[in-house]
């Protein structure tokens, strides 16, 4: 998945991810800080254990003395974690350190004259009267194992684990649902690229149209204009296709007729003027209906491998031929020998197009020049010309259907105005690119750009 | 003077009349026909020295009346095709047509490839001298070719330019001299008809001959092979 830097589906997932772990926290924060009785299930093992506990610290105190007792005492608060005072009747205490916080439960507990509990930071205090041997009462108060904290204090690792699945069960379920949400998002923008790169076939994928939420909606929304997109524009390419089509059989009916016209009546000028219209008639229905085909059938032309460098030494064979005793004037240069995978009459019309724009517009004694170079993994073909150039607003505008920069020029020159855009069209079939530059001091670079087969 | 007989299949009825009243004062005796079928049984019985197809022929396309000719018949072939549709063209030469014209086309043009092909027919069977290079013999006489005893079936053109590359064999032949010889016409800018037939006769002879016998040289043209020298 190609993410963009501040994605959705970041933020979805750290916000809901961010929201159950803040939630569960606050939980235990209060389960903590609020204070509360202990449950009443838990109190009779809780006696029994401080009674016998508080019993064994007596009996310790009354024959071995407070030296004894307290050792215990500490050895105990050491290995469990889990504080314990031994205090008289009245509260003053006997053994154990920081007693005090423990004064008020031990005096309730001397008035009830029964047990008595606390729950406070999230750790319970069971408060006991225990009997001496001699008569003496005694109170003592420890903390019980009930609670969250007692699980904190215990045992480091569990909580370590419970902690790692407290913060990825929710990470991973958080995960999975921002997936749903916004995978079809960005299935559909690449989608809605191919579909703005011109590729009018593409659909979102059927499976997301088959969703019964919003998505799904949208989805077969998106589909539904794009379908409308490709028979707009499918139905104007088939119209020129058609009238191009059309043109043809009165055109060819125009060509003899005028030759037999010529033939009753001798030459005149008249004739010449429509002989002249009727060859620019052809050749524009010719680009017109490469155009439309270049359009309309782009994913079944056949492909193969090809010798790029042989393909331009023809055409540019071929061009010089055309330009007959001048044929000085163009010149080319390859350092190696090129290969690409392509269909080979799209590829010689697209370059011969150039090339033969390149002539047309070289009013000059410098050759126009020609150079094939190896680009990374691209070849470059660039056709300089040493004419006029075009103004820089207009570069990329000359491969329009029928852009012209100098009306009157271009027509007398016999341009149609449909050759570079069937270059920009053949070579984008072939995935490379073509543009234009003005090259100092001045003429048309048309650059090329070509993937090599790999 | 006998009449060449031309046989004009093309659906464009008026087109077809306006053709034959320019081509008969050039002295050519023009039968045209609108149909794809009929036309094609018209085409079959050889009684025509040059036959005229439109490709753009509703029903039987004009590729299938010329795949359905060339089963039978060796008789020279222009197609007129759609400018711009170099599929078409390809196929068209591929499967067996001399050569193509784009419609719409200069009626002048037209005149001149006709007599091109007509020119080349009446040229084959002029000389009869049988030549023979390496494995391969040729019979102008029946316009036979044999490699290695076993007949190869090639149209009219395609004889004349095997017979244009073993009279010269081991000497490049250029895509010009090539295309004045076997057409019958300068070679023109971007003009590809010549190598396509080339390299239709090397499929056909390379069915029956293991080694290349027909070389291309780059930038320059085509050169027949040979080992033996010619007789």
């Amino acid at each position: 998945m190609n993410l963009p830097t501040r994605s959705l589906f970041l933020k979805i997932l750290l916000w809901f991810w961010a929201t159950i772990l803040l939630t569960a926290f606050s939980i235990i924060v209060t389960l903590i800080l609020q204070p509360g009785g202990v449950s009443s299930q838990w109190h009779d093992p809780l006696i029994d254990t401080a009674k016998y506990a508080g019993a064994t610290i007596v009996q310790e105190y009354e024959h071995h003395g407070a030296q004894g007792a307290s050792d215990y005492l500490l050895e105990r608060a050491r290995t469990t974690h889990l504080q314990a005072c031994l205090l008289h009747l009245d509260g003053t205490s006997i053994l154990g350190n920081g007693c005090e916080r423990f004064g008020r439960i031990a005096h309730s507990a001397t008035m009830k004259g029964k047990p008595e509990f606390n729950f406070e930071h999230g750790l319970a205090t069971v408060a006991v009267t225990v009997q001496g041997a001699r008569d003496d009462k005694y109170i003592y108060v420890t903390e019980s194992p009930v609670g969250p904290r007692a699980a904190v204090a215990t045992n480091m690792a569990a909580v370590a684990i419970r902690c790692l699945v407290a913060l990825f069960v929710p990470g991973l379920i958080c995960y999975l649902l921002t997936r749903y949400l916004t995978a079809p998002i960005l299935r559909l923008r690449e989608a809605s690229q191919q579909l703005a790169a011109g590729n009018l076939s593409t659909r979102a994928d059927k499976r997301m149209s088959l969703r019964r939420d919003e998505l799904g909606l949208l989805v077969n929304d998106f589909n539904v204009m794009a379908e409308r997109l490709e028979g707009l524009v499918n139905g104007q390419r088939q119209l020129i296709y058609d009238i191009s089509h059309e043109l043809r059989s009165p055109l060819t009916r125009l060509n003899v007729a005028l030759d037999i016209g010529r033939g009753r009546k001798g030459n005149d000028q008249a004739f010449d003027q429509m002989q002249q219209d009727l060859e620019r008639m052809n050749q524009m229905i010719e680009r017109l209906l490469t155009l439309a085909r270049l359009d309309a059938v782009a994913a079944s032309v056949p492909f193969e491998s090809l010798n790029l460098t042989d393909l331009v030494a023809n055409i540019v064979h071929s061009a010089g031929f055309e330009l007959h005793e001048r044929s000085d004037r163009i010149t080319m240069n390859s350092r190696e020998v090129f290969f690409v995978r392509g269909n080979m009459e799209l590829l010689q019309s697209a370059i011969e197009n150039v090339i033969r724009n390149a002539i047309r517009y070289n009013n000059s004694e410098e050759p126009v020049q020609i150079v094939l170079e190896r680009m990374e993994s691209s070849v470059r073909i660039t056709v300089r010309d040493h004419g006029l150039g075009v103004p820089s607003e207009y570069l990329q505008r000359i491969f329009e259907p029928f852009h012209r920069v100098a009306d009157d020029r271009d027509r007398q020159t016999g341009g149609t105005g449909l050759g570079l855009a069937i270059t920009e069209r053949a070579i984008r079939m072939h995935g490379g690119e073509v543009h234009a530059v003005n090259a100092p001091p001045h003429g048309l670079a048309v650059h090329i750009l070509l993937p090599l087969q790999t | 003077m006998k009449q060449d007989r031309v046989l004009i299949i093309d659906d464009d009825m008026e087109l077809c009349r306006l053709l034959s009243e320019r081509l008969q004062p050039e002295g050519f005796a023009i039968e045209t026909i609108q149909d794809g079928q009929i036309g094609l049984k018209r085409a079959a019985l050889g009684q025509h020295d040059l036959v005229i197809l439109d490709l753009m022929l509703p029903g039987m396309s004009g590729l299938d009346v010329l795949r359905n000719l060339r089963s039978h018949s060796s008789a020279p072939v222009l197609i007129l095709t759609a400018r711009g549709d170099d599929v078409d063209r390809i196929l068209g030469l591929e499967i067996g047509a001399d050569d193509y014209l784009p419609k719409p086309f200069n009626p002048r043009e037209l005149v001149a490839r006709i007599r091109a092909i007509l020119r080349r027919v009446s040229r084959d069977t002029g000389n009869s001298s049988i030549v023979i290079v390496d494995s391969v013999r040729l019979e102008p006489s029946a316009l036979k070719v044999w490699v290695d005893e076993t007949e190869v079936s090639v149209t009219s053109l395609e004889f004349s330019l095997l017979e244009a590359f073993m009279r010269n064999a081991g000497q490049v032949m250029t895509r010009e001299d090539l295309t004045e010889q076997v057409l019958g016409r300068k070679l023109g800018p971007f003009d590809r008809v010549i190598d396509v037939h080339v390299s239709n006769l090397r499929k056909k002879l390379g069915r029956f001959s293991s080694e290349e016998l027909i070389k291309a040289v780059r930038g320059t043209g085509y050169l027949f092979v040979a080992r033996s020298g010619s007789r």
